[in-house]
């Protein structure tokens, strides 16, 4: 039993925070109210200040495992989750061997059950082994639990095959995440074609490389009836196409952006750190403010990390060799609520709705909330708080992050998950 | 305070080059004795970390620390095994220990001397990263120009060609601009990126381009070997368009326009052969003005020490590095 006292309760259906206590009882919130009586045995938390919001949700990480452990493995990633108050995840199949079978698809489940103290979920490839050619296994990976499908790392590069993999998958429930590039246009080094491309003298991917398969892939979810996501939105004419299609309601679109996207332009990479190395790009000012109006609005549903680890080793080398991606799960809640929630760009409820209800939506999971009846799933978080990122800070096994030892403002104090207390600060 | 390491231009200030600019012309009055050498650089050690192929940079480098009284030592860079960050850093390690004063290095990767400065205490110098910078390139060009015109401010140096791919247009247009020197560029739109600095106007035909009375031509390599992707048609067609051809030559000459050109030239391309024998073509004297500028460099830097990126300078020379005219 656990008794939280006057904790302000975060909903993702109003901007205003309750205050109350929270009294949970075998994984269950048992009750809300004020000055709740105390029950016998009932651990009593004095939560007076601090926010009290359901754990979050993130649709897009990398695991790395099976074939990368070196960078992350699913206990790492996961106590890297539960580090920064995410309770489930969505792991990508670009492992090594690829997601692309109901066996390794398994393999990767039964790991996540011994290893993760959180749920986690997986996504399965559209192609076998990404290479965007044969389909890969779908429905044997569909009756495992997989309903997003995708080659993300890549875009399915062939129309065709997309399209058949969608009419296909389709009738069994799934659904498309969309990494989107046109690699002939995007080029290998993952900078912005700006500014910033020319001043540092590296051939620079130009949005419109992701613009086009935004566009496509709609079409082509369009044409086979399909539900597509797409994944790390970085550009604003990007944000827009997925506005238009969305506007004219004959195709299911969701899309998801990630905080660095949000927070970070290409003139952070300054002179060639490779912390800010990723793909999509990290690009304009007026990319990151029309993304955070998509946002919002909800032409963007969910914020997601696209946490990508990458050993140090990997990552100190020069910007051209350093490979693409940045940590995101530590850092994502903290973040947030530094650069957005507390200057006042948005609210708490938009961060529940965004980082914790919309995913778990778009995988068809129960959403989690404080509300009486509901499981046990909260983070306890302390807005007057600073978390410093230092390395031992972080439970990710790589720390390949731009907020590495900078202190924010918040802090992740108490994460709750049925009956455990994942992590208590 | 000195500098560690020349990695741009972008950083320099404009007393930082006119010190270099002042030295070079020092330099360079050495090369008439009979005796050309100094001892500057007597006891230290130069390692010459080439990546990518280079004739003329190299051997410039080679005789500027050999003239300082430098040992130099070429490092041998194993192409097949180069590609990849981690050969890099291993490299740089090796060096380290080495104890070397001074690296000269050349890579096709933006950004990687620079990487390589952090991690050593000696001085380190870009020889040319990626489409990045060729700082020494641009230093040589600035006093190529500055020995026609004393006093460039508000002539105008016109770059032709492969701007895309060109680190010696990027060091060379911003040094000149620190120096006054108004820039504009003309290329093939596939070879000159939209986002260029506004200060630098774009022409899209030639004829714009003159209209526009520059007092310097300065034609760009064809990096032929590096079009793996197609940026034009042929080039015939780009002699034909954007290349200094025997009509062109003669309203140049007409104009009393120099010609400048980082070489090696392509010839037929970038400029037709009667260039190379025009009165005005600078593009010996820069090769020869190479030399003082790389002197001037290596005299300047300071190596060891834990150096702070661009750090102020005091342009005090160190003692003994001026006293060389008789």
């Amino acid at each position: 039993m656990l008794l939280l006292q006057n904790a302000r309760i975060a909903s993702e259906n109003s901007p205003v925070l309750l205050e109350s206590d929270v009294l949970i009882v075998e994984g269950k919130i048992q009750a809300i109210g004020s000055n709740l009586a105390i029950p016998e045995g009932a651990r009593v938390i004095d939560a007076r200040g601090r926010i009290l919001m359901p754990g979050m949700f993130d649709a897009h990480v990398h695991f790395r495992a099976p074939g990368f452990e070196n960078k992350e493995t699913i206990t790492t990633g996961s106590e890297a989750a539960i580090n920064g108050g995410i309770t489930g995840v969505v792991m990508m199949p670009n492992t090594r061997p690829a997601l692309d079978s109901a066996t390794a698809v398994a393999t990767v489940l039964e790991n996540a059950r011994d290893r993760a103290r959180i749920p986690v979920y997986t996504s399965g490839c559209v192609t076998k082994n990404r290479e965007g050619k044969e389909l890969a296994e779908i429905e044997g990976m569909r009756e495992l639990g997989v309903k997003m499908l995708t080659d993300d790392g890549d875009t399915t590069a062939d129309p065709a095959v997309l399209l058949r993999a969608m009419q296909y998958a389709t009738e069994f429930g799934m659904f498309f995440a969309s990494h989107c590039e046109v690699p002939e246009l995007a080029g290998p080094r993952a900078l912005n074609e700006g500014v910033m491309s020319y001043r540092l003298g590296i051939k620079g991917s130009p949005a419109c490389a992701e613009e086009i398969i935004i566009d496509r892939d709609i079409r082509l979810a369009r044409a086979a009836g399909a539900h597509v996501h797409i994944q790390h939105v970085s550009s604003k004419l990007g944000m827009e196409t997925i506005r238009w299609w969305k506007s004219r309601g004959d195709v299911k679109v969701t899309a998801e952006v990630a905080p660095h996207h949000l927070l970070f332009t290409d003139e952070h990479i300054g002179d060639y750190d490779t912390n800010y190395k990723m793909n999509p790009p990290l690009r304009t000012q007026a990319d990151c403010d029309a993304l955070l109006e998509g946002l919002k609005e909800g032409v963007l549903d969910l914020i997601a990390t696209d946490h990508a680890p990458h050993t140090p080793f990997e990552k100190a080398q020069d910007f051209i060799s350093a490979p693409n991606g940045i940590t995101g799960l530590d850092t994502a809640l903290v973040s947030l609520y530094h650069h957005f929630v507390a200057p006042g760009k948005f609210g708490w409820d938009l961060v529940v709705k965004r980082y914790s209800a919309e995913p778990r939506r778009l995988m068809g999971l129960p959403v989690a909330a404080i509300e009486v009846g509901q499981p046990a799933d909260c983070v306890l978080f302390d807005t007057d708080a600073e978390t410093t990122f230092t390395k031992d800070f972080m439970k990710s096994k790589s720390q390949n992050t731009p907020f590495i030892d900078q202190t924010l403002k918040g802090s992740v104090d108490l994460v709750v998950l049925g009956t455990e207390v994942l992590l208590e600060r | 305070m000195a500098r560690k390491d020349l990695l741009d231009i972008a950083s320099l200030h404009r007393e930082e080059i006119e010190f270099l600019l002042d030295q070079s012309t020092s330099f360079k009055k050495l090369f008439t004795r009979s005796v050309k050498k100094i001892p500057a650089l007597e006891g230290k050690s130069v390692l010459m970390l080439f990546y990518e192929a280079s004739t003329r940079t190299h051997s410039s480098f080679e005789v500027a620390a050999k003239r300082l009284s430098a040992e130099v030592t070429n490092f041998n860079v194993d192409h097949s095994s180069i590609t990849k960050g981690e050969s890099v850093r291993e490299t740089i390690e090796t060096l380290q220990a080495m104890r070397t004063d001074y690296i000269v290095v050349r890579h096709s990767h933006s950004g990687l001397p620079g990487m390589i400065a952090r991690q050593t205490t000696a001085s380190v110098i870009n020889a040319g990263d990626g489409a990045h910078e060729h700082p020494t390139q641009a230093l040589l060009d600035a006093f190529t120009i500055k020995e026609k015109f004393p006093d460039p401010r508000g002539k105008k140096v016109l770059i032709i060609g492969d701007i895309l791919h060109s680190r010696v247009a990027r060091s060379t247009s911003t040094l000149l601009q620190k120096l006054g020197i108004e820039v504009a560029y003309l290329g093939p739109g596939s070879l000159v990126p939209k986002y260029v600095p506004a200060s630098i106007p774009r022409f899209t035909d030639y004829e714009a381009a003159m209209a526009w009375a520059p007092d310097v031509v300065y034609l760009l390599r064809v990096q032929l070997e590096r079009q793996d992707v197609q940026f034009f048609p042929s080039v015939r067609e780009y002699h034909r368009v954007y290349g200094i051809t025997n009509t062109r030559l003669a309203e140049i000459s007409d104009k009393g326009l120099y010609i400048m050109h980082p070489g090696p030239v392509n010839r037929g391309v970038e400029l037709c052969d009667a260039v190379m024998d025009y009165e005005r073509s600078l593009i010996t004297n820069q090769v020869e003005n190479g030399i003082s500028v790389r002197m001037a460099v290596l005299d300047w830097l300071t190596p060891g020490g834990d150096f702070p990126k661009q750090e102020a300078y005091a342009a005090q020379p160190r003692a003994g590095s001026t006293v060389i005219m008789p």
